[in-house]
């Protein structure tokens, strides 16, 4: 969709024509529009920052862990990778794979999908709109984490790339270690309704550490 | 705190969990008297000691799951997947 609207420094964004998608959580001003979505153009300078990302395609898929469809994402369970085109494959349960990439490109993700899962049973859902997503970067990350989260996020047991499923503020959260130039980055991906609340929580929980909120980024993933 | 070993993600808290009911091999739907399939529907042995159990994983994997526990010290010493019907009945991670 073009950008059909302007933006001012007061948050409110003036809508053109076209419909506005927003996500669960409420963007800081300044506030404008990015491929159909509401996003905040804020910009944060400091070490830990919290970002909604929630506007990136999100396909969730299942299908039988020795079908074609599965060689074809080629990430197992519990590890994560970037495609050729870009796009984050997330290995998220024993049968079942969520793609992350560029906001709008849902559709082009599902389509390439159900073709390389041919005639084969699986199951290709665009979940773009269902799922908050949001992105935790910075060395005190892990630390944080930690008092939300009963899992280990040690190097050893939660290196780049890793990837659960676990309770993160008694939120069911999909967690993928994705670090950014260096610095440890996660993604968290949870149910559009405690999209929110996850965030705040998030915030919450870093407050000693002194964590701010970033805008949309240039770079989506 | 009970840690139960995941077949799928490891140990985790058993909070992340949902105990699914003793296993009981079922009888015949189609043969069964009226008597043992309600023994199967609502009877428990509940015994003091070693139980087979199906737990389901909803904060993980979303799978369900078999685990061997100590009804008196609730040690866990073997989990397994879940096979056949109802393994799984995760619509999302």
């Amino acid at each position: 969709m073009p950008e059909t609207s302007s933006t001012n420094t007061a948050g409110a964004v003036e809508v053109g024509d076209g419909p506005v998608a927003r996500s669960p959580i409420r963007p800081l001003p300044p506030v404008r529009l990015h491929a159909g979505w509401e996003v905040s153009g804020r910009r944060s300078e400091a070490a830990l920052q919290l970002a909604d990302l929630s506007p990136l395609a999100k396909v969730h898929v299942r299908t039988s862990p020795t079908s074609a469809l599965a060689s074809f994402l080629e990430v197992g369970f519990g590890r994560s990778a970037r495609d050729e085109g870009g796009r984050l494959v997330v290995g998220a349960g024993p049968d079942s794979w969520t793609v992350i990439g560029r906001t709008g490109t849902a559709s082009e993700i599902v389509a390439s999908l159900q073709a390389a899962a041919g005639a084969e049973p699986a199951s290709v859902i665009d979940t773009t709109h269902g799922r908050a997503l949001v992105r935790l970067t910075g060395s005190d990350a892990r630390r944080l984490l930690e008092k939300v989260c009963a899992i280990d996020f040690d190097d050893a047991v939660t290196p780049d790339g890793a990837t659960f499923t676990s309770s993160v503020a008694r939120v069911v959260t999909e967690v993928v270690r994705d670090d950014l130039d260096g610095l440890p980055s996660y993604l968290l991906a949870c149910e559009r309704s405690s999209g929110q609340y996850l965030f705040d929580s998030l915030l919450d929980a870093g407050n000693e550490f002194t964590v701010e909120i970033d805008g949309f980024p240039e770079k989506e993933i | 705190m009970i840690l139960i070993p995941c077949p799928h993600c490891g140990d985790r808290n058993s909070s992340e969990f949902t105990y699914a009911g003793e296993v009981h091999s079922r009888p015949s739907p189609g043969d069964a008297r009226q008597g043992p399939w309600r023994d199967y529907l609502y009877g428990k042995d509940n015994p003091a000691g070693w139980t087979e159990e199906r737990w389901f994983h909803g904060s993980g994997c979303g799978k369900y799951l078999r685990a061997e526990r100590h009804t008196v010290t609730n040690e866990i010493r073997a989990t397994r997947p879940e096979v056949g019907a109802g393994a799984s009945s995760r619509t999302r991670p």
